[in-house]
């Protein structure tokens, strides 16, 4: 057994899930790792927020297609977590004795790496998800979980009833202290959603997460299993009310509208906000250069970027090139990805590296216009080509390059 | 690479007024996000140089600020890294510590100098923006059996971005070094006489020196102490002229892009130079690093107007901007108009303000209704902080 210097409370981040609702843009890189909001990644809001919140030990456990995730996180530097003591520790599946085994669960995850928990000996343990969008002082939770004395806290948000099936919601008594769980219910008896933001003493964790492993029909899931069991066992359990914007962004849906609320200063999530920072690795390109006939309108736009067309409510990553008159409208351009002259982009998500060549047209719908309109996403999946003058319907997802429709000159 | 960086922080003359006034010349923001000395670290870093020393003299705050431990450029390291070299009072050094020429900065700085593992010396100073390979030069110097090799460059197009005390060298056929001419004067013509008032300038057809040396550790050891002996401490005169016919000083020319920056009117102008696309491809060649800051990418609001401009991360646009170059966190308010201007670091534009060729600092506030306007060859300077 390793001893390292003990820490109040360290996170664990989980960060293993494939995301498949976001089909192509999650084929080769787990959702954690995808881009978002113009210069970062999904999972900078979870590091962000531990760091900013004053937590300094954080393992990241992986399991589906890790290379990205490891190479992006490194050894932690870009969100001051290469620490002596603590910092970011990627914790991937590994073989024991002669048995190994993936993560089986959320919580068999965590039991997993009861081993890496147990060297800070920590008095508790923040359970995080690498797919949500937010930013919230975990201090502050923990000060809650501390007042009331909980054995678990589990942050909550509020949400519209009819949307609450989609979630864990909670029901509570004047104290906050949860009296019933219900995991994605039919019918909903409070509308206090589940962020997935735990907090647990760490001694009692343990005790049900060993318990929840000889239970052979559990699927170690912690909505699913760990949460009821110690209800039903009554212990305490609390829910920490957080009022700030919290997305889920497991959708394409989600993912576009998430991006959008960035450029609506109606949307509480301001994310310039200096004693508040969310922190990413850098690009590292030089400024964006903006030319002479570019129209630019309601936009966000990054490093090393050379814009020369028309940009309209869109989210614009590092390193892309808008040629002269390409329209993109409402859509987000992740890095590298090249848009040839007189190329149209609308409502669309355009993955990295990607080229859409001259004339061509992505999610274009050739009929009349309506006003608020419903619009599907189209999604172009990373490095793939769009040859020029080729037309890519409304709603589509490509996985495949496509020629153009003229041979190129 | 077995070689120590050795940059000079500040330059020896420079006419940037104001805006060297809160920094060395060094730490000078550039080009959006970059500053000076960023271009020069990354020249070595690209160069596989991990051992560099900057020796700094006055108003040298800013430039520790940014530079650090060095961790962006990746010199934090055991071996070699980076150094910042400050000046320092010893009970028992002449003078106070303060150095007035680069001979004496060298001998001042010489422990510190000697104490790294590098055979070899590559000097730099701050004022230029190039992108050398100081392995091939190195490999010239070794090849050459060079005691000093000195980085020149032929045909200026743009006398303006070349320093105005540059040396003149003298290369013969075989490449060595016969003659320096200081503060470029030849035949009576300085740098400044190419240059007029109207931005028009006149091709020099000469070798023009860019500051950069090479030589080895121990011999420049031992010429900075010979010099000290003598009181000899201007670095051109009593070193490169005066032992230019019993040393072997090589010239190495130089062929690729470079900018000069010693007035507020090469300073204006190498930042709008950089609003050309094969320019900014050629300064931008390889990796420039600086420090991070982690500001959000840059906001376009309905109704703003932007046309061949640079801008940084952190910024906020919603009035009308046409070729500025604007460092990270700028905001201009609504209704305003900036036009051929560089704009440092979190400086605020308020509505309805009207600028030309102006350099505004780091931290200035433009209030409402304001209305400033210079010339290319003469910018309207406004200094850090100031509210205008």
């Amino acid at each position: 057994m390793i001893y390292a210097k003990k820490k109040e409370m360290i996170a664990m981040l989980l960060a293993g899930g494939q995301g498949s609702r976001l089909g192509v843009l999650t084929k080769d890189v787990a959702k954690p790792a995808v881009p978002f909001g113009g210069k970062y990644r999904i999972i900078d809001f979870p590091l962000s927020n531990c760091v900013n919140s004053g937590i300094d030990t954080i393992g990241v456990l992986t399991q589906y297609q890790p290379l990205e995730l490891n190479t992006y996180i490194g050894n932690g530097q870009p969100w001051d977590l290469d620490r002596i003591n603590g910092g970011v520790s990627i914790l991937p599946p590994y073989v024991k004795g002669k048995a190994g085994e993936w993560y089986k669960g959320t919580a068999n995850a965590i039991l997993q790496n009861s081993n890496f928990i147990e060297m800070y000996h920590p008095d508790y343990v923040l359970v995080l998800s690498g797919d949500h969008v937010y930013k919230m002082n975990y201090e502050l939770m923990l000060d809650f979980h501390k007042e009331t004395n909980a054995d678990c806290t589990i942050a909550v948000i509020q949400v519209p009833f009819e949307e609450a099936n989609r979630f864990g919601v909670m029901s509570t008594d004047q104290n906050r202290q949860v009296y019933e769980f219900q995991e994605k219910p039919e019918d909903p008896k409070s509308n206090l959603a589940s962020m997935g933001v735990y907090i647990f003493n760490w001694e009692k964790l343990k005790d049900y997460l060993i318990e929840d492993d000889n239970d052979p029909n559990s699927e170690n899931d912690f909505g699913k299993n760990v949460i009821p069991n110690m209800l039903n066992a009554g212990e305490r359990l609390f829910a920490y009310t957080y009022g700030g914007y919290w997305k889920d962004v497991g959708t394409i849906e989600s993912l576009w509208e998430a991006n959008m609320d960035i450029l609506d200063p109606n949307v509480p999530l301001k994310l310039n906000d200096p004693p508040w920072k969310i922190y990413a690795r850098n690009a590292g390109q030089p400024p964006h250069y903006i030319g002479e006939h570019a129209e630019l309108k309601n936009c966000s736009i990054s490093e090393g970027c050379m814009i020369y067309g028309k940009v309209d409510h869109s989210i614009i990553f590092p390193s892309v090139t808008i040629g002269n008159n390409a329209i993109v409208s409402n859509s987000i351009i992740m890095p590298n990805v090249s848009i040839g002259e007189g190329a149209v982009i609308e409502y669309a998500i355009i993955g990295e590296n990607a080229i859409i060549e001259q004339g061509a047209t992505v999610g274009c719908i050739n009929t009349a216009k309506l006003s608020g309109e419903h619009r599907e996403i189209t999604v172009i999946g990373q490095d793939i080509r769009i040859g020029a003058k080729n037309s890519i319907p409304a709603g589509e997802m490509v996985e495949f390059s496509l020629p153009g429709k003229e041979p190129l000159r | 690479m077995n070689v120590l960086g050795i940059i000079f922080s500040y330059a020896e003359r420079d006419n940037l007024r104001e805006l060297t006034k809160p920094r060395t010349l060094a730490s000078l923001p550039i080009g959006g996000k970059y500053r000076m000395i960023d271009f020069i670290l990354s020249n070595f870093v690209n160069s596989n140089i991990f051992d560099v020393s900057i020796i700094t003299k006055n108003n040298y705050h800013s430039l520790i600020d940014h530079v650090g431990s060095g961790k962006e450029w990746d010199l934090t390291r055991k071996i070699g890294g980076l150094r910042v070299l400050t000046p320092f009072a010893s009970p028992d050094a002449k003078g106070n510590g303060i150095y007035n020429s680069r001979v004496e900065a060298l001998s001042y700085n010489m422990n510190s100098i000697k104490r790294s593992r590098a055979e070899y010396v590559i000097m730099t100073n701050c004022s230029t923006i190039y992108n050398i390979d100081f392995e091939e030069l190195l490999r010239f110097h070794v090849d050459r059996r060079a005691d000093i090799t000195a980085v020149y460059t032929n045909n200026i197009q743009d006398p303006s971005l070349l320093a105005y005390d540059a040396p003149f060298y003298h290369v013969n056929d075989s490449g060595r070094i016969e003659d320096v001419r200081l503060f470029s004067e030849e035949n009576g013509r300085r740098i400044d006489d190419y240059r007029s008032a109207n931005g028009e300038n006149e091709p020099i057809n000469k070798s023009c020196g860019l500051g950069v040396f090479v030589i080895r550790k121990s011999l420049l050891d031992s010429l900075i102490a010979d010099a000290m002996a003598y009181g000899r401490l201007d670095f051109y005169r009593d070193i490169l002229q005066r032992l230019a016919g019993s040393l072997n000083i090589q010239g190495y020319e130089y062929q690729k892009y470079f900018m000069g920056i010693d007035s507020i009117s090469s300073y204006m102008r190498a930042n709008l130079k950089l609003l050309d696309v094969e320019i900014r491809n050629k300064v931008f060649e390889n990796v420039v690093y600086t420090k991070v800051k982690d500001s959000v990418p840059a906001e376009y609001v309905s109704g703003c107007v932007v046309k061949n401009s640079i801008i940084s991360d952190g910024c906020r646009i919603e009035g009308t901007i046409e070729n500025c170059v604007l460092s990270r966190g700028v905001k201009i308010a609504k209704d305003s108009i900036v036009r051929n201007s560089v704009i440092m670091q979190n400086t605020t534009i308020m509505e309805n303000v009207n600028l030309n060729y102006v350099i505004l600092d780091k931290d200035v506030i433009v209030r409402e209704n304001r209305k400033l306007s210079g010339h290319e060859t003469f910018p309207v300077v406004i200094e850090k902080a100031t509210i205008v």
